[in-house]
């Protein structure tokens, strides 16, 4: 079930949210939190019952391995606590590789050997990838003796709370589990309710007015152009990055607004991304629950592992996590190379930072925003190809067009080689695009983003109906489903 | 004690990030202290891990980001 489906704002969001409050009034927390965990089983198995009892299967295990670590560190058994943590580890990641990597393994031993081995055709699983890394958070701080909180109720329902379940943000048992556990979230509060119902709308406003308009100019540039002059090449790939942006951040509005209307507070994902002015704080900003995930977990285990932490085996760390965080978010090679990118585009950060030079703001956001953008790219090619093609048309490699409406004024250019028009035809765009694009750069620099908004609510008039038209106009959309980008991953 | 563990601290703090001048106290934060970013936090966790003989878990680290919380910590692992 998708956030932006009629059946959810219709029918499943309103429903949970009323019986919820009214069973924790008649029977109890236990009674409204086992209806929660109820409500998330059916969100998840409403795309596809089978695979529901795979996150099942993976919250009991987990459940049961967490909790046989529990005891046997309480009984000093370090050995087989470690034992146990390690075929959790295995559990974990071996049902995510089976899932999402076995046929990206497969093809690759096909290429390499000239093997004939057969796909599997997997379906992933909705959410594997979130759930997965929540549960290994989980199991790391159990096993470090962290992890204090653990009845089944409270941990079943940090990894499968709806709101978060399938698209993030990837929570944390510390930050979730206690807001579960304290159970003072039975009874509805007016102002959680009127800040969760609007950082929602704008969630839904931001998916379905801005990042769905913009899918018809990515995918007639990335999928279907033979080739891009270097403005289309330009707005293709700028429609992308604004694409991902309000997208994924959409969907994260809608996430912390539910979640809000139950009285839970889910951490804070995105934060204006696209204004940072270095690549280092890119990463605070952007997908921050997965930024901390992959330091926590992944950078900081691989530096220690090392004899000594040096600024080179640091810049080695730093690569190696964001490869990973690369081949987390899909299982083909152009996710591993935009990993690859962004970690030698964090190591020159650093050398830089090292230098204790200045860089002009304008500079330093020019330089960030752009090394992101041409990286988005590789990240939404489907194919190598693809990408060579855009990021080619946008250094110019396949000639530069203007506007006929140009070519009076400007025909001494046509002697340097630029051709007159029709510019956008092959990103099937006009000139009102590019003014959209500008528009929405003049949003994502200076406007107030979503959680600041929220955090900000205040209830007038003015906010209710500027409230009221972002709705009306999501809803009138609303039929249209297009998947969210984040849910392949 | 937990004068002690300051004054061991600030050692430490003075040597990994190389500034001789740097005054410590229990509210000094990372953003407070030039050089205290995310590569100089390992380095300095490490050191301090080797003086104090005890071992932060992953899931701490991030915690650790002020003087304070580090002294507190500390002090709870050697007790």
């Amino acid at each position: 079930m998708l956030f932006s489906s009629p059946v959810f704002v219709y029918i499943f969001l309103p429903v949970v949210v009323v019986v919820f409050f009214a069973l924790d009034r008649v029977g109890g927390h236990t009674i409204s939190k086992s209806w929660l965990l109820v409500a998330s089983a059916t969100f998840y198995g409403w795309w596809n019952p089978i695979y529901l009892s795979l996150l099942i299967a993976s919250v009991l295990v987990n459940w049961f391995v967490s909790s046989a670590i529990r005891a046997q560190n309480e009984n000093g058994e370090a050995a087989r606590a470690k034992w146990l943590f390690l075929l959790g580890l295995a559990f974990n990641l071996g049902l995510l590789g089976f899932f999402k990597y076995a046929d990206f393994f497969i093809s690759n031993v096909n290429t390499v050997a000239g093997s004939n081995f057969v796909l599997l055709h997997l379906v992933l699983p909705l959410g594997i990838s979130f759930f997965t890394l929540q549960q290994v958070a989980y199991l790391v701080d159990v096993y470090e003796g962290l992890a204090k909180e653990h009845a089944f109720l409270n941990y079943a329902l940090f990894v499968s709370f709806f709101p978060q379940l399938i698209a993030g943000p990837i929570v944390h048992h510390a930050e979730m589990m206690p807001q579960f556990a304290r159970g003072e979230q039975g009874r509805a509060i007016p102002e959680n309710m009127s800040r969760g119902v609007f950082v929602f709308i704008v969630g839904l406003f931001k998916k379905l007015v801005i990042a769905d308009s913009l899918s018809s100019i990515v995918v007639a540039g990335f999928d279907q152009a033979e080739s891009l002059n270097m403005l289309a090449a330009w707005v293709a790939s700028l429609a992308f990055s604004f694409q991902i942006y309000f997208d994924f951040s959409g969907y994260t509005d809608m996430a912390t607004g539910a979640a809000l209307m139950l009285n839970i507070r889910l951490p804070l994902n995105f934060n204006s991304p696209y204004r940072a002015l270095t690549l280092i704080n890119f990463w605070d900003r952007w997908h921050i629950t997965l930024s901390v995930f992959i330091n926590t977990y992944v950078y900081t285990p691989i530096l220690r592992s090392f004899k000594r932490i040096t600024l080179r085996n640091a810049m080695v760390a730093t690569l190696l996590a964001m490869l990973i965080s690369g081949l987390w978010h899909g299982a083909a090679w152009t996710f591993v190379a935009w990993g690859g990118l962004h970690g030698l585009g964090l190591v020159v950060c650093h050398l830089w930072r090292k230098q204790k030079r200045r860089m002009p703001s304008i500079l330093a956001w020019l330089i960030t925003f752009n090394f992101v953008n041409i990286a988005n790219v590789v990240f939404r090619a489907q194919t190598a190809q693809d990408a060579g093609k855009v990021i080619g048309g946008m250094f110019g490699f396949n000639g530069v067009m203007l506007p006929t409406s140009l070519a009076d004024m400007l025909s001494g250019l046509s002697r340097a080689g630029v051709e007159f028009g029709t510019v956008l035809t092959d990103v099937s765009a006009g000139p009102g695009t590019v003014f959209a694009l500008g528009l929405l750069l003049a949003i994502i620099a200076f406007a107030r983003n979503s959680i600041e908004l929220m955090d900000g609510f205040r209830p007038r008039y003015l906010t209710l109906a500027g409230a009221v038209v972002l709705l009306l106009s999501s809803l009138y959309k609303i039929g249209a489903n297009s998947e969210f980008l984040y849910f392949d991953f | 004690m937990t004068k002690n563990v300051l004054e061991s601290l600030q050692v430490i703090f003075r040597d990994v990030l190389d500034s001789p001048e740097l005054m410590l106290n229990p509210e000094t934060a990372a953003s407070d202290v030039p050089g205290w970013d995310s590569l100089a936090h390992l380095s300095l966790v490490d050191a301090v891990e080797t003086e104090f003989q005890v071992k932060f878990a992953l899931g701490e680290l991030q915690k650790l980001r002020n003087v304070g919380d580090m002294i507190e910590l500390i002090s709870q692992k050697q007790s």
